[in-house]
């Protein structure tokens, strides 16, 4: 079921109510029944999956939590003595759960890949269906385990409880990756939403809605076209095919991921907040701590932080302030690890020598900006440079924005060399006059040109206000009920006629909803 | 004091650590300058932050800094 579908409003409608007029107690009951519904109709070996995760991953936590019990009854003395041990119990049972849910995610997800990539050893393909939401969940339930072995969060002791964290129905579509001590309370808490929650819940909705019908799924019709025969046009529509995609990719994943919240809303739950305003980055690390955040986050506590301060780092850091002068030395194992996050968060987009390349990429300039960066403290020292200044910022915007485009070259491709090739058009081949007919061409009207425009410039003008810390839905709740209600009715329509009526291509389907 | 606060200025520069109180929630430490300090304060200090340590409230001031360093003197 889509959550693009009036199905899917309906079965969230229905629910709410259900919700409401149950008794507190059974409510989460109500949810877990819902999310094992949705998620079941996915078909047996979706369900048979998230059944390996959600036993695997509990049962993991509760011998964590027997560990960490044991370990907290112990005398001060005791306790120190005894700390290696438990720490290799808890490393044991971590890794253990790690080792099984990140194969069953490697053998679906990248196995096929990889015997096609290494014909020669003549690997058999496996040749399984990547169920929806399998790298969210798996990713949830490892950050859960990690945090019981960290003492950070007790184990969950229900089975039924701790499946509803695993499948709650809205995160099963793209995320958000939550934490279990911001979403297990809620969700068990079974509190009745009240009028105000419930309005912006539908008023987030309808944002999500707006930006994924009406924007993501118009620009993305000429994607595919330029991408499936990409040799056949000049440079232009490459670009042209790119700022297409990446307007896509934002408000399909943004406008999903509020359409889950939204949704979540309904309930009286507030998921994590995935999105903010990437658009206004200053460099690509800060891109990536407003774009995807719940990804970024989880590889921060669950990788970055644990590789920087493991034992074969903290010897690389050993060596190289000892063989390696000045900054570098003190660096270097910092930026190693900031490499290999980035290269980890391409291939978790996909199983494929784009994403790959990808990884490489952003790794390699964030990498880049922190060995530079006594470099270019010099050049702005010199130039006498105002970094507070807006027209530096705007500098930094702009650039920034140019190297997030650059880098969606590789990420749509089939093949890296098509990537390459549309990247090399796009600079010696680029043709621009060509661009009317080359747009005519693949089918986009300038009526639908133009809404895509119109759309980006609501998107972005309301993210300017969001930006300049003005909450827009915090604004409209202290207006009168006929405003509030309006900022409900008028999305609605325009969606109705814009995405409904008159719909761009691949309104169904998200395009995050594949990882 | 004084010492660590000129460990913490020669990794961040730009930071004021004498003043700000929630430097990890106001954004101004970011994971990378956690990392950064944390080696740092490793390698002067001699001990050992574990990673269960990397969390927002030991990193929000100058002082939650030295109560951090001086827990791991103890362990």
């Amino acid at each position: 079921m889509s959550i693009t579908s009036f199905a899917f409003a309906g079965f969230a409608a229905l629910l709410a109510v259900v919700y409401r007029v149950l008794p507190q107690r059974v409510r989460w009951w109500a949810l877990l029944a819902a999310s094992v519904i949705f998620y079941a109709a996915g078909g047996p070996a979706a369900a048979a999956y998230m059944a390996v995760t959600a036993v695997t991953t509990y049962f993991a936590a509760l011998l964590l939590q027997r560990e960490n019990d044991r370990r907290a009854a112990m005398d001060g003395e005791q306790r120190r003595s005894s700390k290696r041990s438990h720490d290799r119990r808890r490393h044991l049972v971590t890794g253990a759960a790690c080792a099984v849910n990140f194969g069953m995610l490697f053998a679906i997800k990248y196995w096929d890949f990889v015997s096609e990539s290494l014909a020669f050893l003549r690997l058999p393909a496996l040749g399984l269906v990547v169920p929806m939401g399998i790298s969210f969940y798996i990713f949830q339930s490892i950050g859960y385990v990690a945090d019981v072995s960290r003492g950070k969060t007790a184990a969950e002791r229900s089975f039924p409880r701790y499946l509803l964290f695993v499948c709650f129905f809205p995160q099963m579509v793209q995320g958000p990756i939550d934490r279990f001590e911001h979403l297990a309370p809620q969700l068990f808490a079974g509190r009745r939403p009240d009028t105000d929650e419930v309005r912006d819940g539908i008023q987030l909705m309808m944002w999500g809605y707006f930006k994924k019908l009406v924007i993501a799924s118009r620009a993305g019709t000429v994607v595919g076209a330029v991408y499936a025969n990409a040799g056949a046009y000049p440079g232009c529509a490459s670009v042209f095919a790119v700022l297409m995609y990446t307007i896509e990719l934002y408000c399909d994943f943004s406008g999903g991921i509020d359409i889950v919240r939204g949704t979540a809303g309904l309930f009286g739950i507030n998921m994590a907040e995935n999105f903010r305003r990437p658009i206004f980055s200053l460099s690509l690390a800060e891109f990536w701590r407003r774009w995807h955040m719940t990804l970024g986050g989880w590889m921060r506590d669950y990788v970055f932080y644990p590789l920087s301060l493991s034992k074969p780092f903290a010897a690389l850091g050993r060596f190289s302030r000892k063989h390696l002068s000045g900054k570098l030395g003190r660096i270097l194992p910092t930026s190693l690890a900031t490499f290999i996050v980035y290269f980890i968060i391409g291939i978790w987009h996909g199983a494929n020598l784009t994403f790959l390349a990808y990884g490489l990429y952003n790794g390699a300039i964030i990498t880049s900006s922190i060995l530079l960066a006594p470099f270019y403290t010099r050049v702005k020292k010199a130039l006498k440079v105002n970094e507070s200044g807006g027209l530096y910022r705007a500098f930094c915007i702009v650039r920034t924005s140019l190297v997030v485009f650059v880098g969606r070259y590789l990420t749509r491709a089939p093949w890296l060399k098509m990537s390459l090739v549309m990247l090399k058009r796009s600079v010696f081949d680029l043709r621009l006059r060509e661009l009317p007919g080359v747009v005519t061409g693949l089918g986009m009207s300038f009526f639908d040109l133009a809404l895509v425009a119109a759309g980006c410039a609501v998107v972005l003008a309301a993210e300017y206000i969001e930006e300049r810390g003005v909450g827009i839905r915090a604004y409209l709740a202290k207006r009168g009920a006929f405003v509030q209600w309006l900022a409900i009715a008028v999305p609605l329509a325009v969606i109705l006629i814009f995405g409904v009526i008159s719909a761009g291509s691949g309104a169904g389907e998200f395009i995050y909803g594949r990882i | 004091m004084d010492e660590l606060i000129g460990i913490l200025q020669s990794v961040c520069p730009g930071v004021d650590f004498e003043t700000e109180k929630d430097l990890v929630e106001d954004g101004i430490l970011t994971s990378l300058d956690i990392v950064m300090i944390v080696s740092e304060l490793m390698s002067a200090y001699d001990v050992q932050i574990d990673v269960d340590d990397l969390v927002p409230e030991n990193f929000a001031s100058a002082e939650t800094i030295c109560e951090l360093v001086n827990r791991a003197r103890e362990k």
